[in-house]
């Protein structure tokens, strides 16, 4: 029996996965405890009549190909996991849809194509595309170089080559369009993945979506051919491979801590303990410094940054098993934006109350992965967030009403954008709601998209500060919650980028 | 290159950012953070895991069955037609088994659970025959989606019950009268004879439920006689209705292939799945299995003809199980080592499971030693 650990992680999300394979590659032992009964927390999938869901996955940015590895590509192969997994590129990034204005425009993947795009939305709109490109993919170039030398860049090189990321930093994604000031048609048809940042342009940093559009845009995504459970027990695999552990219903109750505040192991809720000096913990900072760590080991400055922070968005998802094939439905791409407007100021407002129709992100699966299903069906899957806590007053009784009030009306408004019909065809339904998100996860309110990307804690201040930002010692916290925000990428990097601090506090340990 | 208020000026304001948010830290009160929330109070709610309940009372039901009635402070909402498991301890072994909910969703809130459960299998019988009123059983919270989906379904449910798989559609008549779930429903009820209908059918008057027994072994005047063929099917079939099959495999079946004929798509056809049952093999052969459960080790012997489950229940391991029919994913435990049969009946994994090597030990047979490391259910130990 085995109780004493280099480093033990809590919860097996993509970040924490991730962080233990961090460490399990430089020959530290390690223990993953997971409450659910499967890795990954929001990376599964799950099983209805004859189709197999994926639970959270619309496309994943950052993998690139077996000979040009994209960042997350570079960070997989360091890890052992790319022989593990399949992948299958996108063809288009979206098909927006913006209801008020009546807009329809299908997005291509790659830049040549987003460029020659832009003529098709109005006059001239190819140098504004190209323009936008070059500013963005500037700003991308100088967040690699930030990463490359570890958060000390030098300051001249910064105010030389990398400028426009200098004069854009602290500005937010609606303060520099606004400069920019180009046709509306085009800053439009730019800002559709404004969605899955969950973040509205006031808030959100320019830097942080400029850099994902240029990403998306210049570098494709794609999605794994096995869902993301597929993910999930690869990196479990890779796990075990190097002698880790990871046990399953297993819920940690406690992070302990010594007389000096340092962390010293994890309880479980059955009460069995382990011991570490090394935690990193998987989920949300709100669960470990309210109920997880003993008052007296909480620091208050913790407490100050916790409380300083607000929810990003809460998910709700409709999942949807059709007995007809895409095209016998009318389904004609992998993904969708509809907006009811594309003035996200007001869609994100419209999205706190409940129910609501003000957007939705929706993946028919079986365009990027034709074979998903049973031949002549379709999988299809709607998710919306909401920017409001609005399901703090539903009562167990009103629950499955108000869920399925919720998702008729999204199924009605892809219905009536796409002008097809898909009531007469469900043959499996599932809804997620923020409570099952909170079950699953046991993220607050149901969250889904970590800490929400205000202008004071956005993407850059987050990593710059993060050695700051951690107050415990010992402790560490990774994943959707971390300095790089929520997503697939974001969440296995931060992972990994907290496994690697964690190293570092073991070298410290042993001089 | 980019400039809002000039060069100078955006730079500074970049250089100066992280003394900003450092204020904004500073300045914010150091409070205590909520330890809950609504939404995670109502997930717990919703889904507690397991229960500790108590038999309240055991009183017959028809000729062949018996009604328990499960009393807690409170068991979470359902849907009607969803199930539990219920653990019972019997010759000091945990063993569990699903059960339909017989009771209604209101009655769940005042801490009331009905289960009708036939004299036939180990736990059933122990139940029927030998549990006691008093005694002290876990119950999970209600699972499966063998319900009405006001999205998916039609505004007619249109039964096909046989047996003691009328227990779901009881649930379900409960609920249409006291107003807790909004459909029609027909339900075409075959049992072997009069004796064996385990609802009093001249109690239910409402429009919105029509019951019609089919007796396969007893002609009673005004009532249907035999088995549910296509011709009956059809003479009861509302217009427009979604179809739900409740009943065991045989009668599965025998429905499945009348359906056909009637020209439907039996994917439409919603059934609730069964346990998967022994293998018929003749002496069968036993083998060593190795199942890891955290940091426990245990070696135990497992049978040909048995599902894995059964063997870790019979050593009494704390093995999860749910549906044991393989469709809930409650069990899915890692293979270590050796070879096995999954029936196929029986096979909802994941895509990635089967690359991976995951198994459901509910529905999955030994054909070699094996290694498995399953997860524990720790409430099973402690219970
Ligand atoms: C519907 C939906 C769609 C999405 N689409 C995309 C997309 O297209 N592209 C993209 O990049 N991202 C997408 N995301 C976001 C992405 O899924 C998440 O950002 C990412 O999975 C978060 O990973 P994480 O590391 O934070 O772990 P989480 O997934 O949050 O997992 C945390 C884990 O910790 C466990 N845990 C928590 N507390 C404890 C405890 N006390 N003890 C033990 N275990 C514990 C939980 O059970 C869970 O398994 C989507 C998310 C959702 C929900
Ligand atoms: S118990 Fe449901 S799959 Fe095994």
């Amino acid at each position: 029996m085995k109780k004493n650990y280099d480093v033990i992680v809590i919860g097996a999300g993509n970040g924490g996965l991730a962080a233990a394979l961090a460490v399990l590659n430089k020959g530290k032992t390690c223990l993953v405890l997971e409450k659910h009964n499967l890795p990954g927390g929001f990376a599964t999938s799950f099983v209805r009549g004859r189709f197999e869901f994926e639970a959270s996955l619309h496309e994943f940015n950052g993998i690139g190909t077996k000979e040009e590895p994209g960042s997350c590509g570079v960070l997989f192969n360091a890890l052992g996991v790319s022989d593990k997994i399949d992948w299958v590129p996108l063809h288009e990034a979206y098909r927006l849809i913006s209801l008020e204005e009546n807009i329809d425009v299908t997005v291509p993947l790659g830049k040549e194509k987003v460029i020659a795009l832009g003529d098709k939305l109005c006059e001239g709109g190819s140098k504004y595309m190209k323009d936008f490109l070059e500013l963005a993919g500037s700003i991308s170039d100088a967040m690699t170089y930030l990463g490359e030398c570890h958060g000390k860049p030098d300051p001249n090189v910064m105010k030389t080559k990398y400028i426009n990321y200098m004069t854009t930093c602290s500005y937010s994604f609606k303060e520099v369009m606004d400069k920019l000031n180009y046709p509306s048609i085009i800053r439009k048809v730019l800002t559709g993945y404004w969605s899955y940042l969950g973040a509205k342009e006031d808030d959100m940093s320019f830097v942080h979506l400029a850099n994902m559009i240029n990403s998306y845009f210049t570098k494709g995504a794609c999605v794994p051919t096995l869902r993301s459970h597929g993910l999930s027990l690869a990196f479990e695999e890779r796990i075990h491979e190097l002698g880790g552990d990871i046990y399953f219903n297993s819920k940690v109750a406690k992070i302990l801590t010594d007389e000096t505040g340092h962390v010293s192991g994890v309880k479980l809720v059955n009460g069995q303990e382990y011991y570490t000096r090394h935690v990193i913990a998987n989920c949300s900072p709100h669960n470990v410094f309210s109920t997880m760590l003993d008052k007296k080991a909480i620091p208050e400055r913790a407490l100050k940054l916790t409380n300083y922070r607000k929810f990003a968005g809460r998910g709700f998802t409709v999942f949807l098993g059709l007995n007809k094939s895409p095209k016998e439905l009318g389904i004609n791409e992998h993904s969708y934006f509809i907006y009811s407007s594309s003035d996200n100021i007001k869609v994100y407002k419209e999205m706190g109350k409940l129910p609501h129709t003000a957007g939705q992100a929706t993946v028919c699966l079986n365009n990027a992965l034709p074979d998903c299903s049973p031949k002549g069906t379709t999988i299809l899957y709607i998710t919306t967030l909401f920017t409001e806590d609005a399901w703090s007053k539903v009562s167990e009784k009103d629950y499955v009403k108000m869920k399925n009030q919720m998702a008729e009306g999204l199924i009605k408004q892809f219905e009536d954008a796409l002008h097809i019909n898909l009531h007469d065809h469900i043959e499996e339904l599932a809804i997620a709601s923020p409570v099952t998100y909170a079950h699953y996860c046991l993220h607050p309110q149901g969250v889904i998209y970590g800490y929400y990307s205000q202008y004071n804690d956005g993407l850059m201040y987050r990593i710059q500060m993060v050695n700051e930002d951690a107050y415990v010692p010992g402790l560490r916290i990774g994943g959707g919650y971390g300095e790089r925000l929520d997503g697939f990428p974001s969440s296995y990097k931060s992972g990994a980028n907290e496994g690697a601090r964690t190293l570092g506090d073991i070298a410290k340990e042993g001089k | 290159m980019f400039t809002k208020n000039g060069p100078n000026e955006d730079v500074k304001r970049t250089l100066s950012m992280l003394d900003v948010r450092r204020k904004l830290i500073d300045d914010t009160p150091a409070k205590e953070l909520p330890k809950t929330y609504a939404v995670n109070q109502l997930a717990d709610a919703l889904h507690p895991g397991f229960i500790k309940a108590t038999i309240k009372e055991i009183k017959p039901c028809s000729k062949n069955s018996k009604v328990i009635t499960l009393s807690a402070k409170k068991f979470p909402y359902f849907r009607a037609g969803q199930y539990v498991t219920i653990s019972v301890k019997i010759n000091g072994k945990v063993v569990t088994r699903p059960y339909s909910i017989m009771s209604s969703p209101n009655d769940a809130l005042m801490g009331k659970l009905e289960l009708g459960v036939q004299t036939a299998g180990y736990v059933s019988t122990y139940l029927t025959t030998q549990a006691k009123v008093g005694e002290t059983v876990l119950v999970s919270e209600p699972i499966g989606d063998f319900h009405h989906d006001s999205i998916r379904d039609e505004d007619t449910i249109y039964a096909l019950a046989g047996g003691s798989g009328i227990t779901p559609f009881v649930s379900m008549i409960k609920a249409i009268i006291e107003g807790s779930e909004n459909f029609k429903l027909v339900i075409l009820y075959g049992v072997k004879s009069k004796a064996d209908l385990m609802l009093d059918i001249t109690k239910i008057k409402d429009d919105r439920i029509k019951i019609i027994p089919v007796y396969s072994d007893e002609k009673v005047e005004g009532a249907e006689n035999g088995f549910l063929t296509k011709e009956l099917i059809k003479k009861y079939l509302p217009e427009k209705a979604s179809i739900f099959m409740c009943g065991a495999n045989l009668m599965y079946q025998f429905v499945k292939k009348e359906l056909a004929a009637l020209q439907f798509d039996l994917h439409q056809i919603r059934s609730e799945t069964n346990c998967a049952v022994d293998q018929k093999i003749d002496n069968p052969r036993e083998f060593n299995l190795i199942v890891h459960m955290r940091d426990e080790v245990y070696q135990i012997k497992a049978k040909e003809n048995e599902s894995l489950l059964v063997a870790m229940e019979r050593a009494g391991l704390a093995a999860p199980s749910r549906c044991r029919g393989g469709h809930c994913g409650f069990c899915h435990s890692r293979l270590i080592k050796g070879s096995y049969v999954a029936p196929k009946e029986y096979e909802h994994r994941r895509l990635a499971d089967f690359k991976f090597k995951y198994i459901h030990p509910c529905s999955t047979y030994p054909s070699s030693d094996m290694e498995i490391d399953v997860p524990p259910v720790d409430e099973l130990k402690e219970f």
